[in-house]
């Protein structure tokens, strides 16, 4: 009995020498290795590492640093600037692009890359039809390759922003490894970009070490290690503690606000392109009423949401359109004001309700999805919607599977969503929500002639002022007919380590690792 | 082993099959009763039209009516089939998911279960043998203390205070970014050991410390309190009066009082595994532990049919397995338990 105590008592001391070794060393001394890697946190996941069936923010952001389009955005600007292709051609009504490959790109594992892979990558996103398709099947009739160097596009209809469309993984060039007929959720053969992945843990971990063979100039850092957090609270401790250098999407905005606060690490603001706003359907009572749609409209105080709700952490929205994008105007602003209480009364007195006969409403949202600050959003919407003594909230909630289902079969009345752009054209923003044949997804039931032909007209004219003028018009039948109502437009925030430097995000919000570096 | 064991553990084991079945069958039914699907999580907003949707139900065989998913889910089971995942990434086995997340599961857990029954051996056998005492006032108190304690309130203290504030210790994950491990049982420890990764071991210990302590602390409240009460029962008896009379140092009198208490705290380990897992569940979400307690969380939010039915039915296969094992222990332990 004796001995087996010793024995326990030798392996518990072992134990603990190896744990306090690893506490005292482990802190302090830094190898070269670490100092070539920058590790990001982040809450987002990554669902699908096939740009022909990943449709969502954050995986886009992995696959833009893993592979490459034959165009992209200079960094930090919204200016279209060449990648794979190093010119470009189109001819007058802008249905035929020719795209002038480089002739010294490879994909990661050195295999070189030809208009062939570029017409066979995006065929694969045809055929397969994943979510994101549309992007490509809805303007490309057809892509062929003239020669090894040159790839033409002949496209469905005339489509100004076709450089903008190309921007977006669906036309990224990917590994011939990647099945022609199957999604590959958990493939790792990536393509031209700067980065491939060395090590990919679903839900854990991602490694992604400098593609050798990439044509343009070196990323800064030899490695990026993305560890995924199951909540913004845990990320936080993560970055205090020093474990990350970088703890991007999504902070909550009290945690942004009390480490901006502290000094210890750089919170650097992005202004972003997604966007928050509020639903109505148009279909059922008492939104059916346009009175009442209205009435909602000019009760809302936009500058009390930022402020009490997001703290400071997004701006007020008076259009779909957002803040900075070309052709925005302030339509709910000029029509309605902020908190234009006397005028929403005004409107409901003439849609028949009164303080005896109030408006009674049902505003649903969804508790995780948007982050945990949305309760907080419905009830401050509640009371200022309450504020006018004529109205009467009821809030409820449904998990996003259900809640999705609610809003596709049009059975909510008033709800919140919100809306990261594909590609970052006013159309985008307008398109998907206003036009009859293509806004079935947000359940507004909301179809106007005049709007439909306005945005095809729009989606089909080169001149940008013309544009414009189109989209200005929209918003303001917007702002009339109030099938929506902005909220807020949300701005990004990244909390990095005070040795951190070289971040650069542009209006897309897609962080590029390949200028990151630490001193 | 007698033959009236022998039919003991197979009747035990027999029983594991109905238990799964209901569960299985509950799980099924709230799935499928609450509106919308994992199809539809996914797809989110994003505007594709109702013929594509349709397209992806059939692929993912959610057209059919709910009585043949059922039974063929269940055909699917008994062949070691867990189906293949319909949510972000769609098609991939539940299986390997399983494969990969259960080891990182068991690992916090088997630390956690040996961090509480020692807490709560050394805390409940020093309330009993210091009977009346202060101490024995501190350990009882200790024993509530730890039993009420709220895991992501307190995991989060911990975090706070040994990694924020000191810098000692990790606060999330189950290695330090930058460390290769070749896994072999998926056990971070035993893996880094059997390979050499001496790196890796350190890595991994210190990412484990926290987590352990926190579900382990925990659960060892229970321990304290059955093991000082037994033992106060134990140490009133004849026979420990008999040893002190006859000069037995008393360290040696508490060995044997707690050998003969221990009976009804292998009972309590076998409920507290079930309890452990559930615990982990939460630590598992506070310190972003990549087990199948944040898998489980994460398919509910897609609404992951296959993946939850199947990482339900795994767990309580496995709960099932582990209070067999402690009943035939108990049954081996205690000779007064007849078959």
């Amino acid at each position: 009995m004796r001995l087996k105590v010793q024995v326990f008592a030798l392996v518990l001391l072992l134990a603990l020498g190896v744990v306090a070794s690893g506490c005292i060393g482990g802190q302090q001394t830094q190898t070269q290795e670490e100092v070539t890697q920058v590790v990001i946190g982040v809450t987002d996941k990554v669902t699908d590492l096939d740009p022909a069936n990943a449709y969502d923010f954050y995986t886009w952001e992995v696959l833009n640093n893993i592979m490459e389009g034959l165009v992209k955005y200079k960094p930090g600007t919204l200016e279209i600037e060449p990648a794979i292709a190093e010119r470009w051609e189109v001819n007058e009504d802008s249905t035929v692009w020719t795209f002038y490959l480089r002739k010294d790109v490879k994909f990661a594992d050195g295999t070189p890359l030809t208009a062939k892979d570029v017409v066979r990558s995006i065929k694969r996103v045809m055929k397969i039809n994943g979510d994101p398709a549309w992007l490509v099947t809805d303007f490309v009739k057809d892509v062929v390759a003239k020669d090894d160097y040159t790839v033409v596009f002949y496209l469905k209809q005339p489509t100004s922003y076709f450089l903008a469309l190309l921007t977006t993984p669906p036309y990224f060039p990917v590994h011939p490894n990647y099945s022609d007929t199957q999604i590959e959720s958990d493939a790792t053969y990536g393509g031209a970009g700067p980065y491939r992945i060395a090590k990919w843990v679903r839900d854990e971990e991602l490694v992604l070490e400098v593609n050798p063979y990439y044509y343009g100039e070196k990323p800064k850092t030899k490695r990026i290690v993305i560890k995924f957090y199951r909540d913004a609270s845990t990320m936080r401790l993560a970055l205090q503690n020093g474990e990350i250098d970088i703890a991007w999407r999504t902070l909550r905005p009290s945690d942004i606000k009390s480490l901006q606060q502290g000094g210890n690490f750089n919170v650097i603001e992005i202004p972003g392109g997604f966007i928050r706003y509020i639903c109505l359907n148009t279909k059922v009572d008492p939104t059916k009423n346009v009175k009442v749609r209205q009435a909602l409209a000019a009760a809302i105080d936009r500058k009390e949401i930022a402020e009490k709700v997001f703290m400071g952490t997004v701006e007020p929205l008076y259009s779909l359109i957002p803040n900075g994008m070309w052709s925005h105007i302030d339509a709910f602003k000029e029509k309605y004001g902020d908190a234009n209480i006397e005028l929403s009364k005004k409107l409901l007195q003439e849609a028949g309700y009164s303080e005896s006969n109030p408006l009674q409403i049902t505003l649903w949202y969804t508790p995780t999805h948007y982050g945990d600050t949305e309760a907080d959003l419905a009830q401050i919407l509640k009371e200022q919607w309450e504020r006018t003594g004529i109205i009467k909230v009821d809030i409820k909630s449904a998990e996003w599977g259900t809640y999705v289902d609610y809003a596709r079969k049009g059975q909510m009345q008033v709800y919140l969503l919100g809306w990261y752009p594909d590609y970052l054209d006013p159309d985008d923003y307008t398109t998907p929500f206003l036009k009859s044949t293509a806004n079935s997804w947000a359940g507004t039931g909301y179809a106007n002639p005049t709007v439909d032909e306005l945005l095809t007209k729009a989606q089909r004219l080169t001149d940008q002022n013309e544009r414009a003028k189109l989209y200005e018009e929209v918003q303001r039948i917007l702002a009339e007919d109030v099938p929506y109502i902005p909220l807020v437009q949300g701005k990004l925030y990244l909390v990095t380590q005070k040795n951190v430097k070289g971040v650069i995000i542009g209006p897309d919000m897609i962080f590029r690792y390949s200028t990151l570096y630490k001193e | 082993m007698s033959r009236g064991l022998g039919r003991y553990i197979l009747i035990r084991a027999l029983m594991i099959i109905p238990t799964i079945l209901i569960l299985y069958t509950v799980v099924f039914i709230f799935l499928r009763i609450l509106p919308g699907n994992p199809i539809l999580a996914v797809v989110g907003t994003k505007s594709i039209s109702p013929e594509q949707l349709e397209h992806l139900m059939k692929m993912a065989g959610l057209d059919k009516p709910y009585h043949v998913q059922y039974f063929e889910y269940l055909w699917n089971i008994l062949h070691g089939d867990f189906g293949v995942t319909l949510a972000f990434p769609m098609g991939k086995p539940v299986w390997d998911y399983l494969k990969q997340r259960f080891p990182a599961t068991l690992e916090l857990t088997i630390w956690a279960f040996t961090i509480s029954v020692l807490l709560g051996l050394l805390t409940g056998v020093l309330g009993a043998t210091k009977k009346g005492t202060k101490i024995d006032t501190s350990m009882r108190l200790y024993s509530i203390i730890a039993y009420t304690l709220f895991i992501p309130w307190f995991g989060m203290m911990l975090q706070y205070v040994f990694g924020v504030k000191l810098h000692l210790l990790p606060t999330s994950g189950r290695l330090d970014p930058g460390i290769h491990l070749q896994t072999i049982t998926g056990l971070y420890v035993l893996d880094s050991i059997l390979t050499g990764n001496w790196d890796a071991l350190v890595s991994a210990v210190k990412h484990l410390i926290l987590p352990a302590f926190t579900l382990g602390i925990v659960l060892s409240g229970a321990y304290t309190r059955l093991v000082r009460n037994n033992m106060v029962d134990v140490l009133s008896q004849d026979f420990i009066r008999a040893y002190h009379a006859r000069g037995v140092p008393p360290r040696k009198v508490t060995w044997y009082a707690l050998k003969n208490a221990f009976i009804p705290i292998v009972t309590l380990m076998g409920l507290q595994f079930a309890i452990l897992l559930g615990g982990a569940v939460l630590t598992e979400t506070t310190f972003s532990w990549p087990g199948m307690g944040t898998f489980i969380v994460d398919r509910i939010d897609y609404r992951d049919y296959n993946a939850i039915q199947g990482a339900v039915i795994f767990f309580a296969f496995f709960v099932g397995l582990i209070s067999l094992i402690v009943d035939v222990i108990y049954a081996i332990l205690d000779p007064r338990v007849k078959y």
